[in-house]
């Protein structure tokens, strides 16, 4: 039995050492795979913590986009609108020169009209033009500017009139189309100041 | 000035960008002319001379198509003028100041000369507000200071629109709010660049803040004159009137110049270097010395010029003189470009003179200066021991320079690279520089009182 | 009789005027409606040639042109000291009444304020003979200008038969009467003077006195004299400027003109908040109580660019010939002949190299002839200076361009700046092999005298050390820093020390921004011998190692700002340690 017991023994010993050795790499495989799954986690964590903060940098981004653009259509849809109604004020005014009565107070219009050309021109060697509504009271006062011609040719506009030197370099265009063409910035921050809107 | 409003139709001669109109009687110098052709098509000049009869016109969208019998000039009795209010907020304009987004004319609050009057050097206001821009290399060694013109030195290709449009963004965040606002002028850029910077804005919701001048590559090179000039005298408007904090982008600077050669060329006048006409220093400076912050007044102009220097080159006049008038310069550096490296900031180069009093107690902290020339100096001595390692090895290098070197490659890799997103504060902007300066031995640290070096040296 | 006539041609700051035929060169005029300041600068036929000192948009032709009979004249008086002016003398506060934060056009203010009254002390009494120059009293101008009221030059002088008695007087008062030739003449404590005309004294005399600067690369390696020239050109970012508000700030002169001609408005700013605030090291007094500010910034009108450094300088002699000593530092030479050529070119000139006007050079050498340690006319003996420094701005920062080298040619201290000294954060980067300095051998004496016998003979070793690193870093970049020998690797690491411990200095740091003379010769001779006890070290055996690890090295580095001026004897016992370490390292080798 010796000779069993001997071999029991190694047989256990080897059994033993195998046990120990098989439970030691056990317990470092079960280590490992904990501080593999440890890791994992945190890189889970990080990585999810990467994807909420960008999908929140993400949702940032696109709120202050839509709250931006939207604030921005609202203002250019109220700057369209406030166009608009400047353009129907217009067309009224206009439409209301273009009708206005040629009596009175028109003929000074005019006078004034061709002073400040001539002025501007340097001289009263000009030529006059006008449209068909406004030739008669043009005409009539060209009689103060000697040397002034007046031309047959009719101009379209609402008013007014337009005054060439005879070499033709020059042109005063003193209608009344140029004369609401130089003043439209102004009127029309009246309109909007008028409207409440705007500054 | 009296009105005006005479159109003349002798026209003497027409050559490059200007025509001249013969018999002028009443005409003023710097005067703003419409041209008008036969066909009613209209464009915009100035007077760039006049006397004799003569007056020299400026066409700002080029003379192509004009012909000596079909053209008008009309003198208009005044300076160009752009409408200002604060609806110029949110929209888009050519490089003329004329609406560009399909919406009306503005409705001005009133109308200023765009050539603006120079500010009164016992009137300014010294600027010492710190930006933060969220940019490393920016806010820890060229720190951008409210009111300061810092101009980008780019070369063709380079990333500069991608910082200029991270600067933009990010600046933003800090501060007052409300009061930021961004005024941009594309200057002869290609369409894609000028978009970029567009959504750019549009993404960071900074668009309804922001007003827009765009003369790209196939508007009228002329043009390009008027275009700083209208975008300026909208940033002095929100700033000096409306009290806000205005950064104003000029890109290309360079295509600017070269429109200023083209008028110089056709006048015949004398050259200066490479061309370019002898009061380019004098004509730059109208445009820069448009910065700054005014006693008594709330807003600020800051200035973020870009120009592309031609073949990469520094002397090149345009930067040169550029950078006689700025305070300071970001300089991009190619070899850092091809290396992948954004922002590629050649910090050796570049330099911000109004840091000094920007940073430190009270706006950052009081070791920012010291540590910031440190890093100055090693990197410095970086370069010069990787030149050294080209030729003699590494194994010709002691230990003190491989240490260096490991600075230089950190400093690259840690400080200098950073996502076009990626938005630091100035305290995570610091703490990178320290771990940068701790990578040397003590005694290495000559530009740091030993205070700031006991309470931030990393002790490996 | 005055001229009176109408502009005919206007081109940016360059107007014509016809029926010009009374006016006289050099005569300023009124243009256009609004009254523009302009200067008559060419006559052909009736045909006057204005520059404009102010912007020329909306100028028409046809607009008048009246002259006023008189040259461009600055007005010199009491009330000058802490001012801002433009280029043609008008303070800029005063401007700013008139229009607001941007400057405006067509302004008219007296350069002082006429009606404050100072406090006069008569130094002559009735019965005296006085002439040309001669002080007939003083006045207290600010906290540290005592203001010397002298008869005009262009006075008669003669007899004083009324003059006030001391008390309290506005500036129009007539303050004594001389007479000569029967007929009497009044004085009052102003008068002015044309600009482009230098004003008299009796003679010069050598320069032999330093300028203390307080900035060590200057005083120690590339001195100026009191009463001399120099020129500091560099590209940009060299850190120009702030080597000039160095010198503003800290040398020993007891007035500084400082002129800004066509640079940065915001440098100006600096100027005007920090002054005030910094302390006089010397009196204590608030710097700004010295200075005066020409400021013509680069978006002003280029005309008055060219006047301002005129302007400058006679306001500078207005003060010399008080007896004081001056300093005008003029940024940027540069764009002053920028000017030059602008209307050079307007005037269509032939131009010489780079468009310049070939009168370029001899406008230099009169700027600069300007200079002068001199002796003042009349009575009482005085002796005062003006020294010149122009900075010069070279196109892409190269030296063989026209303005820098005809500069070179006027001027005695020569102060390059190193664009790659710069990039490493070396300032000021004045580079020691490129600069030098023609006043050395005169003003040793007064270092010797005043300081120690040696300092030349330091100066000169320490300076032989930078030109022999010069030489063996050609070998180093070709064969690395181990082909060489001992002795040379210690050249190498003293060279290094100089540069860090003494040629570099930093003008931001409380302590580094002014050295006193005594605190340089110390630093200077720690480094000497530093490198002779070093070099014999090696000889007796010790390891170039020990001596690289010497803790005395990084004190010695760190004492320009660790150490105060009135600390002197801590750099003593830096010298000490020094020697102790030295006999440590070579002991230690003996034993082994």
């Amino acid at each position: 039995m010796a000779s069993n017991s001997s071999l029991e023994n190694t047989i256990d010993k080897i059994l033993n050492h195998t046990e120990s050795n098989i439970l030691s790499s056990l317990d470092s495989a079960l280590s490992e795979s904990r501080q593999k799954l440890d890791d994992s986690v945190s890189t889970l964590e990080q990585e999810y913590d990467q994807i909420i903060s960008n999908g929140r940098k993400e949702a940032d981004k696109i709120e202050k986009q839509i709250i931006g653009s939207s604030d921005l259509k609202a203002r250019n849809k109220q700057l369209t609108t406030v166009e608009e109604s400047i353009d129907k004020v217009f067309a009224k005014a206009l439409d209301e020169i273009a009708n206005a009565d040629r009596s009175g107070d028109y003929s000074n219009l005019i006078k004034s009209l061709l002073d400040e050309s001539t002025k501007n021109l340097g001289t009263n060697e000009v030529i006059v033009f006008t449209n068909s509504k406004d030739k008669d009271i043009v005409q009539s006062n060209l009689s103060q500017y000697p040397g002034a011609e007046f031309s047959s040719e009719t101009i379209d506009c609402l008013g007014g009139v337009k005054v060439k030197s005879k070499d033709g370099a020059m042109t005063f265009d003193n209608t009344l189309d140029a004369k609401i063409q130089r003043l439209k910035p102004l009127i029309r921050k009246d309109i909007t100041t008028q409207f409440g809107v705007g500054n | 000035m009296s009105e005006g409003g005479v159109q003349y139709s002798k026209i003497a001669e027409i050559k490059g960008p200007l025509v001249v109109v013969d018999d002028v009687s009443n005409a003023a110098f710097d005067e703003l002319v419409e041209i008008e052709t036969n066909e009613g098509e209209r464009r915009l000049g100035k007077v760039l001379e006049v006397g004799n009869g003569k007056a020299i016109v400026q066409v700002f969208e080029g003379t192509t198509g004009l012909s000596i019998s079909g053209t008008n000039a009309k003198f208009v009795g005044k300076m160009m003028e752009m409408p200002v209010s604060k609806e110029l907020l949110g929209r888009v304009f050519d490089g003329l100041g004329r609406p560009k987004d399909g919406l009306p004319d503005p409705i001005a609050d009133k109308f200023v000369d765009i050539n603006g009057e120079p500010m009164n050097p016992e009137q300014r206001e010294y600027p010492k507000d710190f930006i933060q821009t969220g940019v490393s290399v920016i806010d820890g060694t060229m720190t951008l200071i409210r009111g300061q013109k810092l101009p980008i030195f780019s070369g063709s290709g380079m990333s500069h629109n991608l910082l200029a449009a991270q600067i933009a963004r990010q600046a933003s965040v800090v501060g007052t709010q409300d009061d930021f606002a961004v005024v941009f002028a594309a200057i002869g850029v290609q369409y894609s660049e000028a978009e970029y910077f567009r959504r750019s804005l549009e993404e960071s919701g900074a668009l309804k803040r922001s007003v827009l001048f765009l003369n790209t590559a196939d508007d009228p090179a002329i043009e390009r004159i008027i275009t700083p000039r209208v975008a300026l005298t909208v940033a002095e408007y929100l700033a000096f009137e409306l009290g806000m904090h205005v950064l104003v982008i000029l890109t290309d600077m360079t295509n600017y110049a070269e429109a200023l050669r083209e008028i110089s060329a056709a006048r015949e006048e004398v050259p200066g270097r490479k061309g370019y006409p002898g009061y380019l220093y004098t004509d730059l400076s109208t445009i820069y010395e448009r910065a700054g912050k005014l006693n008594g007044r709330k807003g600020s102009v800051t200035q973020v010029p870009i120009l592309s220097m031609p073949s990469d080159d520094i002397t090149h006049p345009i930067p040169d003189l550029t950078g006689y008038i700025t305070e300071g310069q970001i300089v991009l550096g190619r070899d850092l470009f091809r290396q992948g490296v954004y922002p590629p900031v050649n910090i050796l180069m570049s330099l911000s003179r109004l840091m000094k009093d920007g940073i430190g107690e009270g706006s950052t902290r009081a070791d920012h200066g010291e540590v910031s020339n440190q890093i100055y100096d090693a990197y410095s001595r970086a370069q010069e021991v990787r030149a050294l390692a080209g030729i003699v090895g590494k194994a010709g290098l002691t230990e003190i320079d491989l240490k260096y070197m490991d600075v230089g490659d950190a400093f690259e890799n840690e400080f200098l690279t950073q996502a076009t997103d990626e938005n630091r504060t100035i305290e995570e902007t610091l703490g990178i520089m320290w771990k940068i300066v701790s990578k040397l031995p003590k005694n290495e640290i000559t530009k740091i009182k030993d205070k700031y070096v006991d309470q931030y040296y990393k002790e490996k | 009789m005055a001229a009176k006539g109408r502009i005919v041609w206007v081109s940016g700051p360059a107007v014509r005027a016809d029926g010009m035929s009374d006016a006289k060169m050099y005569e300023t005029v009124t243009v256009g409606n609004s009254k523009l300041v302009g200067e008559v600068i060419r006559l052909t036929g009736d045909v006057a040639f204005i520059q404009v000192y102010e912007s020329t948009s909306g100028l028409k032709p046809g607009e008048p042109v009246v002259g006023t009979g008189n040259p461009l004249s600055v007005l010199l008086g009491p009330g000058i000291i802490g001012q801002i002016y433009d280029g043609i003398q008008r303070p800029l506060k005063e401007l700013s009444k008139a229009s607001g934060s941007f400057i405006g056009r067509g302004i008219t203010t007296t350069p002082v304020d006429m009606t404050k009254q100072y406090h006069f002390v008569p130094t002559v009494s009735v019965g005296d003979e006085v002439t040309p120059g001669s002080v007939i009293g003083t006045v207290q101008e600010s906290s540290l200008i005592e203001n010397s009221i002298m008869v005009p030059p262009d006075h008669k002088g003669g007899k004083i038969t009324n003059i006030v008695s001391e008390g309290d007087y506005d500036l129009e008062t007539e303050m004594a009467t001389t007479e000569k030739d029967g007929q009497t003449f009044p004085l009052k404590m102003y008068h002015k003077w044309p600009v482009r005309k230098p004003r008299p004294f009796l003679k010069r005399h050598d320069p032999t006195v330093p300028l203390i600067t307080g900035q060590r690369v200057i005083d120690t390696f590339f001195p100026i004299a009191k009463g001399g020239t120099g020129s500091i050109p560099g590209a940009f970012g060299t850190g120009k400027t702030v080597t000039l508000h160095q010198i503003a700030k800290w040398a020993d002169s007891q007035v500084v003109v400082y002129i800004g001609c066509g640079e940065r408005g915001n440098e100006m700013t600096e100027v005007l908040v920090e002054f005030p605030e910094l302390k006089d090291p010397r009196t204590g007094k608030p710097l700004m109580d010295r200075t005066v500010l020409v400021a013509n910034t680069s978006n002003m009108p280029v005309a008055a660019r060219e006047a301002s450094i005129y302007t400058g300088v006679t306001i500078a002699e207005y003060y010399r010939d008080m007896g004081k000593d001056v300093v005008l530092v003029a940024d940027s030479t540069s764009r002053w002949a920028e000017s030059l050529r602008e209307m050079s070119g307007r005037l269509e000139e032939m131009p010489a190299e780079e468009g310049y006007p070939s009168y370029l050079a001899s406008r230099l050498a009169e700027f600069y002839e300007r200079a002068g340690r001199v002796r003042a006319s009349g009575s009482p003996d005085r002796d005062g200076s003006v020294t010149l420094i122009g900075a010069v701005s070279p196109s892409g920062g190269d030296f063989t361009e026209p303005v820098t080298t005809h500069t070179m040619r006027f001027i005695k201290t020569f102060w390059a700046l190193d664009a790659k000294l710069a990039y490493s954060r070396h300032y000021p980067s004045i580079n020691w092999m490129n600069s030098y300095s023609g006043y050395l051998a005169d003003i040793a004496k007064w270092w010797g005298e005043n300081i120690s016998e040696d300092w030349l003979k330091l100066r000169g070793e320490s300076y032989g050390v930078l030109q022999r690193e010069d030489t063996l870093k050609e070998i180093v970049r070709l064969l690395g820093p181990e082909a060489l020998p001992d002795e040379e690797k210690l050249i190498l690491e003293v060279a290094r020390m100089i540069k860090i411990g003494l040629l570099q200095q930093n003008s931001f740091d409380e302590v580094d921004t002014y050295c006193s003379p005594e605190k340089q010769y110390k630093l200077l001779k720690l480094l000497v011998d530093f490198y002779n006890r070093g070099q014999q070290a090696l000889k007796e055996g010790a390891a170039l190692a020990d001596i690289r690890a010497m803790s005395v090295v990084s004190s010695m580095l760190k004492a320009r700002m660790d150490i105060k001026d009135d600390e002197m004897s801590k750099l003593d016992q830096l010298d000490v340690d020094m020697q102790e370490q030295f006999k440590s390292i070579t002991g230690v080798k003996v034993q082994n």
